[in-house]
């Protein structure tokens, strides 16, 4: 993944790789294979229709017009309506086969995208941004459905018909079809040219737009310090800048279209001229007929659209391949973690947690937990502290098996989790992770997530455990009350209480809190941690916490220092003897908010945090 | 990603007020366009040019087949041959001018107008951005201001084009042979109301596709947003399900406009044959009459087909045109909002201030109706700290947007020094004070414009003297670049306290008199929390400062502890004479302490 980035786009690999991946990307179009082979054929008869047009326009002038034989003429144009007729229903037929052969493959290609990305395990998503992965998944997506469903089309019927004009041309008078001819190189090479010489032009200014779009962004978002400082000015000359270098790049691009189009656009009238000198001629010394005359004059216009588009297509083939290159970079990551082929499912037990002697970093040379032994009763509660970095939230993460440890096992009922059925063991564990996200659905829908078919009774009682049914029935909508990113926001403490719901609400054997509580107020804290005493009855439970009275809950205390286990014990084992758990003790209770946070958007029922006192 | 339904959807607005509207909004963007009215001018008589290339082609054609090679005269017929060369050269000259100048005056304007727009969103005040939402104030300045480069580019300059050439061909039409032409002409209705019925078949269907790509696009970004969720919680074949259900519906979509593009152009193909066969038709009969001679047929097809594509184009335009106007009326109804805060006519400079603060029976609310502030008395003494305590809703955050004013009071008044802040320019305010937000909002750039971001011409020696005072300096060393490391995406990449530290550092720079900071409720871990006590304590000292506090170490240092409740302040003083009554901070202090002790 690291490697196929966006930079192979360039030069010499690119070269190398263009013929493989575009052998692949046909590849993808094997089930359409049958839609694609009859667009093709109807084409083909399409454009004989389309030809044989101009062909009987020179006859009537010919056989029916110049000798005034009107019977002729009627009988020609009933033969021109019947080659209309034809060809209309040839291309309707072939529109309607391809256009929905292009919106299956379309159909395909996201499917096929979409479903491999919700695959892929945390490692790849660690790797790579969002927002690069949306760009494959739509910007390059698009590429590569034009190319499968309309390119290889319009190449090939594009192909044919100027081949079938020029054949016609040819056969019908060859010298004069010599020098008709001579714009078709040229115009094919000017196509191909311009469309690659722009290509990296409209790119760039893309980009550019991407900037202004940003700056407009940060501005909106950022305003209020913009304006704490005074600093508008200063941002109104920087947006300028950047919209500046979009009309400079859309310039340079209007430049090269001033450059090639109008020559594209009067190439043509060279054909015309050299039919007038040569054919002319011709037709003046009787050795080709006024009609042949006026029919090329007919298809020297029906071979300069085709000629365009087919150099068009040849320019942009690069960035189907660009495209497609990424597109298959995220297709050829595999899902590191997959269950084994004779993985088994999870057995009956406690919750018991045993790592032995786990080594595991996101860089393989560099380890965040090293040689870790630790051996977790079932039904036993254990706090996991350590400053920033030392590993706590990694160690934690390697039970539910969203990496895979690099030496050592973890097992889980005995079991390493390398063995067990992914589906079972996630099932059988809780997360409450340190940044809550929400899905833009109902609070019912989020707090429902890992267990869909919940009643709204069990969803109830899940809020109520986590202390979040008081805020949430206050809510305008209650339940169905919208939240995420096209809903309501929430405040940090409110979150978390929703993501301590959805864990519950699943009764795991394992429950992990990573920090749950990090952003409450001190009241609803010990609110929800006298639920949480409640809860962890019964069953495992890991907990990262910086307080100690989070801390407190535990039987038992790890402290982890640079990856590894600085002391492992109860607290009054542990306040005598360690260091790093006494440092932590005696700053622990600095780091306290007095009071719930005031955010900006945040709605918090008036009264909710007082009902119960403390 | 979405540029939502356009245009047409607004039925409340008839056809004909829409236009008319519509061309209010266009002639006011016409005057973008007067500083480059030279280069408009010369595009518009390229234009012409480029025109008259076009059409004199088929009459060429015709002169060439009628006067010369029936006739057999060489000598004219090498003339005309000449004469198409000639034309062409001159036709590439003049649409290279065209093109390069229509291109250059529409880009032109929509950057100034982007520009300006922007400009303008700037100057107006805080309750506007507070009003509005994020997104769309965005959208305003990318996606409406795309949408207008159609229209500039290619709606107007192709308007005038095809009406032309419509009215030309047409003309030329009837000269070359009045009969013939009434003859063809009939076509020209059946295709015009073809294309209509077309074009309001697929603007509906391209728009239902638009909303559904938006949602198929939607989905699979909160998916990926939410992965580590879905996988945790085993979603991913729900997941699946669900997008390929969006999937799906976003194919039927498509599966209407692959229906209607599937018997329109084949239908407008057959027209133009039908076209093809009356000119040859009924002109063969006018040719054996002899009264008709054969390169105007020719001709006639060549000018059939400039007649019949304009028709085609037009429709285009149209709905480029009503997509170009929605997006002209949202553009200027955002520049035609004033700004409501706005300097008093004699506003006088702040002069260097002491830091004094005084409120006086100050009521405010963002609804008036319902006063979030409510008749508060502060008397702030130059150089104290005060913490605002309180719980959510009470008016913390309100009071320090009052004082910074982002906003007037509605009542009483707000005193600095003993100046009334509204007598008094908002930009000397403003350069004597400085705010930190609640989140250290980091701007694109390197870490240095960043500190420097209120000064922006500091050197580097008083951005690295402002970042080592806040403790900043140790992780700032620390990176590659050091100090010209860019930021990337809001300094996603600095953990959420050393964003914090660099607000301090930027708001320390200024070194202001009055200091306003919301303080952070996020959690941080031990270490950085000891860092950004310190700063605090740098940054707090010999000025006056308002604090928003959250940290039970910042308001026990305070000067002076407000505590507020519905808007008013019930108590105020130091931490120990606080505690020394029995009352409100009395009571959050205890809910504290139990909390600690168990």
């Amino acid at each position: 993944m690291q490697q196929h980035s966006l930079e192979l786009t360039s030069g010499a690999e690119l070269r190398k790789t263009f013929w493989p991946t575009m052998r692949r990307g046909v590849g993808l179009m094997r089930a359409h294979r049958l839609a694609l082979w009859a667009s093709i054929v109807l084409a083909v008869i399409g454009q004989i229709f389309t030809i044989s047009i101009p062909w009987a326009t020179g006859r009537v002038i010919d056989e029916a017009m110049r000798p005034r034989d009107t019977n002729q003429l009627r009988y020609l144009i009933i033969l021109i309506l019947c080659l209309a007729i034809g060809r209309f229903a040839v291309m309707y037929l072939r529109r309607l086969i391809a256009g929905t052969m292009a919106i299956n493959i379309e159909q395909d290609l996201r499917n096929l995208v979409y479903h491999h990305l919700l695959s892929l395990s945390f490692p790849f998503y660690d790797r790579n941004q969002t927002g690069q992965i949306m760009s494959r998944a739509t910007v390059d997506l698009t590429a590569l459905r034009l190319f499968l469903g309309y390119g290889i089309l319009f190449f090939t019927q594009h192909t044919v018909s100027v081949v079938a004009v020029m054949a016609v041309l040819l056969w019908m008078n060859p010298i004069v079809a010599a020098f008709v001819l001579v714009i078709v190189p040229p115009l094919g090479l000017l196509a191909v040219m311009y469309s690659r010489r722009s290509q990296p032009i409209v790119t760039e200014a893309q980009q550019a737009l991407a900037h202004v779009t940003t700056q407009a962004e940060e501005s909106v978002v950022g305003v209020r310090v913009i304006k704490a400082f005074g600093q508008e000015d200063q941002e109104v000359v920087r947006f300028r800048d950047r919209a500046t270098d979009v009309f400079t790049l859309n310039v340079m691009a209007t430049r090269l279209r001033s450059q090639y189009v109008p020559i594209m656009d009067f190439l043509p009238t060279i054909s015309i001229a050299l039919l007038m000198l040569v054919g002319g001629r011709e037709v003046i010394q009787g050795s080709m007929s006024l009609g042949d005359f006026v029919t090329y004059s007919l298809l020297i216009a029906l071979m300069v659209m085709p000629l365009r588009m087919l150099g068009a297509w040849i320019g942009e083939a690069q960035r189907f391949v660009a495209s497609a290159i990424r597109i298959f970079a995220i297709l050829d990551t595999e899902a590191e973690i997959v269950d084994a082929p004779d993985a088994q499912p999870l057995p009956a037990g406690g919750g018991a947690i045993h790592f032995d002697g786990v080594t595991f970093g996101y860089d393989w040379d560099r380890p965040i937990v090293s040689g870790v032994n630790l051996d977790i009763a079932p039904g036993s509660t254990v706090a996991i502290i350590g400053r920033t970095g030392s590993g706590k939230t990694t160690l934690t993460q390697l039970v539910p098996r969203f990496y895979d440890v690099q030496h050592g096992s973890v097992l889980v009922e005995g079991v390493d989790v390398r063995n067990l059925q992914l589906d079972e063991l996630r099932g059988a564990i809780g997360i409450v992770a340190e940044d809550t996200y929400l899905f833009s659905a109902t609070i019912r829908d989020n707090i429902a997530f890992g267990k869909p078919k919940a009643t709204d009774a069990e969803v109830q009682k899940a809020a109520e455990r986590a202390q979040a049914a008081t805020f949430i029935e206050e809510l305008p909508d209650g339940y169905e009350t919208l939240v995420g990113e096209r809903g309501l926001t929430l405040s940090g403490g409110q979150r978390q209480r929703i993501a301590i719901a959805r864990a519950l609400l699943l009764d795991p054997r394992i429950l992990i809190l990573d920090d749950a509580t990090a952003s409450v107020d001190a009241s609803t804290e010990s609110r929800i941690r006298r639920a949480l005493e409640e809860v962890m009855q019964g069953r495992t439970t890991l907990i990262i916490a910086h307080r100690l009275s989070t801390i407190a809950l535990a039987d038992r205390i790890v402290v982890l220092d640079d990856g590894r286990i600085a002391a492992d014990g109860t607290h009054d084992e542990l306040i005598g003897t360690n260091d790093v758990y006494r440092e932590i003790h005696d700053h622990g209770l600095v780091d306290r908010r007095f009071v719930d946070a005031d955010g900006d958007h945040v709605i918090i029922p008036v009264g909710v945090d007082q009902e119960e006192g403390s | 990603m979405s540029r939502g339904p356009i245009g047409i959807g607004g039925a409340v607005v008839s056809g004909k007020g829409l236009r008319k509207q519509g061309l209010q909004r266009l002639a006011r963007l016409g005057t973008y366009a007067g500083p480059y009215r030279w280069r408009l001018i010369g595009a518009i008589t390229a234009m012409f040019g480029v025109l008259a290339c076009t059409l004199a082609l088929p009459l060429l054609l015709k002169a060439a087949i009628d006067s010369a090679i029936i006739p057999g005269d060489t000598r004219l017929l090498a003339f005309i041959a000449g004469s198409v060369v000639l034309v062409g050269i001159v036709g590439i000259g003049l649409s290279r001018a065209e093109t390069y100048l229509t291109g250059w005056v529409g880009e032109r304007i929509l950057t100034d107008l982007r520009g300006d727009l922007f400009a303008h969103m700037q100057s107006l005040s805080m309750s506007y951005f507070e009003r509005q939402r994020t997104g769309v104030l965005i959208s305003r300045l990318t996606n409406d201001v795309e949408a207008l480069q159609q229209l500039v580019k290619d709606g107007l300059t192709s308007t005038v084009r095809n009406v032309l050439t419509l009215v030309v061909a047409g003309t030329i039409l009837l000269f070359l042979d009045f009969r013939l032409a009434l003859a063809t002409i009939l076509v020209f209705p059946l295709m015009a109301l073809l294309t209509y019925f077309f074009r309001g078949q697929s603007a509906r269907a391209y728009r239902l596709m638009r909303s559904r790509l938006a949602l198929v696009t939607a989905a699979l970004q909160e998916n990926l947003n939410g992965i580590r969720v879905i996988q945790a919680y085993r979603g991913e074949a729900r997941s699946r399900a669900a997008l390929a259900e969006l999937n799906q519906s976003y194919r039927d979509a498509n599966k209407t406009t692959v229906t209607s593009s599937g018997w329109y152009f084949p239908t407008v193909e057959f027209l133009a044959a039908v076209a093809t066969c009356i000119v040859f038709g009924y002109g063969g009969y006018l040719y054996v009459d002899r009264s008709i001679e054969i390169g105007v047929l020719v001709a006639f097809i060549g000018y059939l087909a400039s007649f019949f594509d304009p028709v085609q184009q037009l429709s285009q335009v149209y709905n480029t045109f009503l997509a170009g106007t929605a997006a002209l009326d949202k553009i200027f109804d955002v520049m035609d909002d004033a700004p409501t805060l706005v300097d008093a006519p004699d506003a006088l400079p702040l002069p260097a201030l002491t830091g004094a603060v005084k409120f006086e029976d100050v009521r405010f609310g963002y609804n008036p109706e319902r006063p979030v502030i409510d008749g508060l008395e502060l008397n702030v003494l130059a150089g104290q700290t005060v913490a605002l305590v309180g719980h959510t809703g009470a008016g913390k955050s309100t009071i320090i947007k009052l004082l910074a004013r982002f906003y007037d009071p509605q009542g009483g008044r707000i005193l600095i020094d003993g100046h009334d802040l509204r007598a008094v320019t908002v930009e000397s305010l403003r350069e004597q004070i400085a705010i930190v937000p609640q989140e250290g909002f980091l701007f694109n750039g390197t870490i240095h414009e960043n500190i420097a971001f209120g000064r922006p011409d500091a050197s580097r020696a008083d951005v690295e003297q402002a970042a080592r005072e806040v403790g900043a300096d140790r992780f700032i060393n620390e990176l590659p670049d050091g100090y010209d490391e860019r930021v990337q995406e809001r300094g996603s990449r600095l953990s959420i306290g050393q964003r914090q530290l660099i607000a301090f550092a930027r708001a320390l720079l200024v070194d202001p008199r009055l200091l306003i900071l919301d303080e952070a409720t996020s959690s941080v871990d031990i270490q950085t929390e000891a860092h950004i006590e310190e700063a605090l304590q740098r940054l707090l000292a010999d000025r006056t400062a308002f604090v928003v506090a959250h940290r039970l170490s910042t308001i026990r240092s305070a000067d002076l502890i407000v505590v507020l409740e519905h808007g008013k302040v019930v108590e105020a003083g130091s931490h120990e004479q606080l505690l020394a009554i029995d009352g409100r901070y009395r009571g959050l202090y205890g809910d504290w302490a139990e909390a600690v002790a168990r």
